[in-house]
């Protein structure tokens, strides 16, 4: 029983994952499988929070799922996010889709497969599940970025993110096979005691080029990054909305667990011979060319998708400090959380500026939509303005708690490098206020009128309180990222 | 060491020798290529093609295919199973009862989406 209460959280997205899919062959209307399908994403929230409450001490038959599935805080709170993210998600979909008449109910089952895969992803203790669970999360979404079927961008953003996403997947999986060779051992831990013990292999190395090369093809860093302004621009929004956020925390969970179980000893992850000063050159190459690029955007989605590769770089930053600073995959954690709630806003804004037949994409599309729909126009403008680290808002302090673990750690001028990125960064979402608030449409052409839906609202209002509450008071939740963290200690 | 692999390397020599002299044995012993509009025409089991070449047609097999594989894949799982059914005891059977109810919701929406039905 003990064993069930723990894996509730899968198990309650599984269950609800398969009766929604028979509610939607049987049943003739869609209209509420939105919104069973954001509660069974709570229900898994509430779960997860649930068995945080009560604690994993004590549970039986925990070992018995070991190497394969890991039960800790890290996982807890990683399915949290995941349904958050989903829950989000699905209720933008609830809105989204009938308005553009994409109204098939196989998206939310989608939505609900894909994140038991992230968060299979995330409880992984070995190379098998591991993959598994990658596979999982990353065929539904390549299944979710093609759904707008008529719509020849979509097809091209989705046929790129799926033979990119595969020939990651075939490296990572080479460099599984290679540390495989090496060390003997498929499971996390024992191939981090195996590369502890013995000196490190050439092959060790190539392996750990090879999955570190993977890993940053699922989390979008520069230069693995050349899908995901096509794949997020062309999915139906809920689809890029999901994408940017649960799938990129999936990616980081996996990295994080990876990184720092098999390779988190001296010896790999010393900053002259190991894989943080390659991760570093990433983390800067990502920050500073996503930022570059995103400014030069006309399309305010595909600025987001950019925004969103910043945004990887600026976690990676986080990562590289996790082997000198204590605190920095807590504040890795915190970042994703206040992402999260920040991305899923802004992009449900931009959804609910348009509607049938006339989606806001452009700049221009947003021009006067301040003045004259100020009710979409103002939670926008806090997302955007999240986005950009500015407080009190969560992204600011989600910032602050990276670049403070990255100075602790001692990696001055990379946090240097990522504050005057945040600076550039500023500048894009800013520009989406000034078409909204102080720019009129251009001559002729209408203002946009923003659609009406009940669950976009919901959406936006739910992550509109988060974005404030993690920005006022982040005591509570850093709390929680720093148990969540504690699964992780660099010997 | 290389002493254990040297068969398989006079082989291949020899593969190859042999291969090579067909080849260069053709070339001087056999035929010259004449070009005729009727041998550059595309081959359509030797009669006359008609038509164009851009036609659409209905893939049906492709559909059943992709769900026979599915079905018969996961079905592979219970071999195991069966072979280990009493040392598995009821933890067993009842994980496979599980594994046979998400099969069964994957079957009745393939049913119920009518990707069964051949004429439609």
């Amino acid at each position: 029983m003990g064993l069930m209460f723990a894996l509730s959280p899968l198990l309650t997205l599984a269950l609800g994952a398969c009766l929604l899919m028979l509610a939607e062959s049987f049943g003739k209307r869609r209209g509420g499988l939105a919104l069973g399908t954001a509660m069974v994403f709570f229900a898994g929230c509430a779960m997860s929070a649930g068995v945080w409450l009560r604690g994993l001490e004590g549970l039986e038959g925990l070992d018995s799922l070991a190497p394969w599935l890991i039960l800790d805080r890290f996982t807890l709170f990683f399915e949290g996010l995941l349904c958050l993210g989903g829950a989000l998600a699905a209720l933008l979909a609830g809105g989204y889709l009938p308005e553009h008449n994409l109204d098939r109910g196989e998206f939310y089952s989608l939505l609900l497969f894909t994140t038991i895969g992230g968060m299979m992803l995330a409880a992984s203790g070995d190379l098998l599940t591991l993959f598994v669970g990658l596979e999982t999360m990353s065929i539904g979404a390549y299944a979710m970025s093609a759904f707008r079927r008529a719509s020849p961008r979509s097809a091209e953003g989705a046929l790129k993110y799926f033979l990119l996403g595969s020939f990651a997947a075939a490296i990572l999986l080479y460099g599984f096979a290679l540390l495989y060779g090496a060390t003997g051992h498929t499971d996390l831990v024992g191939i981090g005691q195996a590369v502890r013990a013995g000196t490190k292999t050439p092959m060790v190395l190539v392996a750990l080029a090879l999955v570190v090369a993977g890993l940053a093809f699922k989390v979008s860093a520069v230069p693995f990054h050349m899908w995901t302004p096509d794949a997020y621009e062309g999915a139906p929004t809920p689809a890029t909305t999901y994408m940017a956020v649960a799938v990129k925390a999936g990616a980081f969970a996996m990295m994080l667990r990876v990184l720092l179980t098999c390779f988190g000893d001296r010896a790999t992850a010393s900053w002259s011979s190991g894989w943080p000063p390659a991760l570093a050159l990433v983390a800067v190459l990502t920050m500073t060319v996503a930022n570059l690029v995103a400014g030069r955007q006309e399309s305010v989605k595909r600025m987001l998708a950019y925004s969103s590769i910043a945004h990887a770089g600026y976690i990676l930053v986080g990562v590289v400090a996790t082997m000198r600073a204590p605190q920095a995959s807590a504040s890795v954690l915190f970042y994703l959380l206040t992402y999260t709630v920040s991305t899923a806003g802004a992009f449900g804004s931009l959804i609910l500026c348009g509607r049938r037949g006339a989606e806001a994409v452009s700049y221009e599309d947003l021009a006067g939509i301040g003045r004259r729909h100020p009710a979409a126009a103002l939670p926008f403008a806090l997302f955007l303005v999240s986005l950009a680290g500015i407080p009190p808002t969560a992204g600011f302090f989600g910032k602050w708690y990276i670049f403070r673990a990255a100075m602790d750690g001692g990696f001055y001028w990379l946090t240097i490098i990522a504050f005057v990125n945040s600076v550039i960064g500023a500048y894009y979402y800013l520009r989406v206020l000034v078409f909204m608030y102080m720019r009129e449409p251009a001559a002729g052409a209408p203002v946009a009128t923003p659609m009406k839906s009940g669950y976009v609202t919901a959406a936006l209002i739910l992550s509109a309180i988060l974005v404030l509450a993690l920005g006022l008071t982040p005591g509570g939740s850093l709390d929680v990222v720093e148990q969540a963290a504690g699964a992780f200690k660099v010997s | 060491m290389i002493a254990t692999y040297a068969p398989m390397f006079l082989m291949l020599a020899v593969a190859a020798l042999v291969a090579g002299a067909f080849f260069v044995g053709a070339t001087f012993l056999g035929g010259k290529l004449k070009v005729t509009p009727e041998k550059m025409k595309p081959f359509e089991c030797g009669s006359e093609s008609s038509g164009g070449n851009h036609l659409k047609l209905s893939v049906k097999f492709y559909l059943t295919a992709i769900l026979f594989v599915v079905f018969d894949i996961e079905a592979v799982f219970i071999y195991p199973w069966a072979v280990q059914f009493k040392s598995l005891g009821w933890t067993g059977l009842l994980s496979m009862f599980g594994f046979i109810a998400v099969l069964v919701v994957g079957l009745v929406y393939c049913w119920k989406k009518g990707a069964l039905e051949w004429e439609s």
